[in-house]
């Protein structure tokens, strides 16, 4: 079973996003920022990242840059952010992510992104 | 036994000179060494201006250890002349600024309840939602009416989203209308249903 | 219990969502979480806090610990949440660490510049467990005990606590981990007691620091390695940002610092890496940084 790691400082958003990829049959963590992220992917590395950009003491990109710096090992990353424009997409490109999403997020939009990434990966 | 008793601390760190003058510590808040330019950050505390000279330090500062430092001296500091600066960093292209200007902040409830209401009002729905942010940890009586105006008037989704989250936690009967609307206003949004459900129920039972 | 406690806490009730809302919460500000087989365990605590502080219910005690400004009440909570005994050998685990893991790095890294003291910075000192525990453990299971000159700070805010563990006698209880052999290689027995041998006695410096005060903890530096445990989660936000800046500056770059089991540097500063070793997760001031 692929798991995935939440990782956004919103309890709410966790629970929601956590609803989803639940039924959908994925096992689910959560961390509530960068940095407690990597230390979970440290115990247990995970398949996938959906990582929110605004977060206390590491956000997004924070994190994107050590798992890309393969601190950690490789895995897909769904960035997810509130911010709209062109550049915030581009940044996110930069930093690793898979796939860039804007809050809030549909269910079917973050299930089609997970089953693709996951489906790539071997 | 290889386990030596320690010389005493003080003398195993270079003997401290007199305090430098305030004009050196701003000096040396631009030394090349991040080590001098953190306890130069702290050193400061004592000076006049010390606020103005962190805030701008700050804005230019590569180094995290050094902001961090800064940060801690600001919320030390408790100075009204640190918001507006503070004010600044929420706006900057820095992702790590951003986050690291909005925990200060949070930690500064004093100096940020008299601007929570222009916060609340700001153009940038970025900066609207670090304001919700920061209501997380102010205590405030009229944090719940602020939260209920931003749920029932902001028209930016995730700025809602966020009071949503917040209200879960620390709203009371008072913002169950204002949550029953938002579910009209938003009702193809399955986020804002989740949201909005969610605090309908924590309000409701407990 | 008195009539009026006893008839109190019948009234007072958690919810479930009482319950939800609180473990996020809490989760969110120590990183400590509670599964739902905790309810027990959990709702007892909180309803004593209500009743402690003469809360109405536990809407207004949660209003209360959410916003009161000292962050007091919060940690009593948390003391009220988390197990604080202290004894030799506990959370082994980082000891074994620090001797397999921790210092051959340090070593290898220290012995190109021809350099060799390694600095250990223990705090809280408490009544000593710790700094003898890690004296006991480089001096039994670290071959470097031989090539390498080791210093041993151990640090109190409260002079008491580090009167006694300078005197170094402890009970039963506290030393019921201890490996048979060392019990009686460094300690005797007076009476109910165990009194550590002069020796082990002299090899930890203890001395008075309050964290949160940069003027005490200034001259604290060039250390490889500080253990920290079960004393940030007990900080406000402020003191722990200016605990792990102190913490920063006391150590060499590339040095290590060791939080609590279930602590974390995700609440409290980004300052450190997180290296994860066979026997523990710890935290790394990075390499390069001044």
């Amino acid at each position: 079973m692929k798991r995935i790691l939440i990782v956004d400082d919103a309890a709410t958003v966790r629970m929601y996003h956590r609803n989803i990829l639940e039924s959908a049959g994925f096992v689910v963590e959560e961390a509530v920022n960068g940095l407690e992220a990597i230390e979970k992917a440290l115990q247990t590395p995970f398949d996938l990242y959906l990582v929110d950009i605004n977060m206390p003491k590491l956000d997004g990109f924070g994190f994107l840059r050590e798992l890309r710096s393969e601190a950690i090992p490789q895995a897909p990353a769904i960035m997810v952010s509130t911010e709209s424009e062109a550049n915030d997409q581009l940044s996110a490109y930069k930093a690793g992510a898979n796939v860039y999403l804007i809050k809030p997020v549909k269910p079917v939009q973050l299930l089609t992104h997970a089953h693709l990434l996951l489906g790539e990966a071997r | 036994m290889a386990l030596i008793k320690s010389k005493p601390v003080a003398s195993a760190v270079e003997a401290l000179e007199e305090k430098p003058s305030c004009a050196s510590l701003l000096v040396q808040l631009s030394d090349e060494n991040p080590e001098v330019r953190r306890w130069a950050a702290r050193d400061m505390l004592h000076c006049e201006d010390a606020c103005e000279a962190l805030i701008l330090r700050l804005k230019i500062e590569p180094e995290l250890s050094v902001r961090e430092v800064i940060l801690t001296a600001l919320i030390h500091l408790k100075s009204p002349h640190s918001i507006a600066g503070l004010v600044d960093c929420l706006r900057s292209e820095d992702a790590s600024l951003r986050n690291e200007a909005l925990e200060a902040m949070k930690q500064l409830p004093d100096l940020v309840a008299p601007i929570m209401v222009d916060l609340l009002n700001d153009q940038d729905p970025d900066v609207r939602i670090f304001s919700v942010n920061i209501l997380e940890s102010l205590r405030h009586p009229d944090v719940e009416t602020w939260l209920i105006d931003v749920v029932q008037k902001d028209p930016h989704i995730n700025v809602c989203a966020t009071a949503l989250d917040l209200l879960s936690e620390v709203g009371s009967e008072s913002a169950l209308d204002a949550i029953v609307s938002i579910k009209e206003r938003f009702a193809g949004e399955p986020y804002i249903q989740f949201a909005a459900d969610l605090a309908f129920k924590r309000i409701r039972e407990s | 219990m008195s009539r009026t406690a006893l008839r109190k806490s019948d009234e007072i009730t958690i919810s479930e969502e009482d319950f939800n809302k609180f473990r996020e919460f809490f989760y969110r500000k120590t990183g400590i979480s509670f599964e739902p087989s905790k309810r027990y365990f959990v709702d007892k605590r909180l309803i004593d806090r209500v009743i402690a502080t003469d809360s109405e219910n536990f809407r207004s005690y949660f209003i209360m610990l959410r916003f009161q400004a000292s962050g007091e009440e919060l940690q009593f909570l948390t003391n009220a949440m988390t197990v604080n005994e202290t004894y030799f050998m506990r959370e082994e685990d980082q000891f074994t660490c620090l001797v397999d893991s921790i210092l051959p790095e340090v070593m290898k890294r220290k012995v190109a510049t021809g350099n060799r003291l390694i600095r250990i910075w223990s705090i809280p000192s408490s009544s000593g467990e710790e700094p003898y525990s890690i004296a006991m453990c480089l001096l039994e299971r670290w071959a470097g005990i031989y090539d390498w000159d080791i210093e041993i700070i151990s640090s109190d805010i409260d002079t008491g606590i580090l009167h006694k563990a300078k005197i170094g006698r402890y009970s039963e209880r506290s030393i019921q981990k201890l490996p048979k052999a060392w019990l009686n290689k460094y300690f005797r027995r007076i009476g109910e007691e165990y009194q550590i041998d002069d020796d082990l006695r002299g090899a930890v410096e203890f001395t008075r620091v309050n964290l949160a005060e940069p003027a005490d903890t200034r001259p604290y530096r060039n250390f490889d390695v500080i253990f920290c445990r079960n004393l940030l989660i007990y900080f406000d936000d402020v003191s722990r940002k200016t605990a792990a800046e102190c913490f920063y500056d006391a150590l060499n770059p590339g040095g290590f610092i060791c939080l609590g089991h279930s602590e974390s540097m995700s609440r409290i500063s980004a300052l450190f890496k997180p290296r994860k070793f066979p026997e523990a997760v710890v935290y790394q001031r990075p390499l390069e940084a001044r």
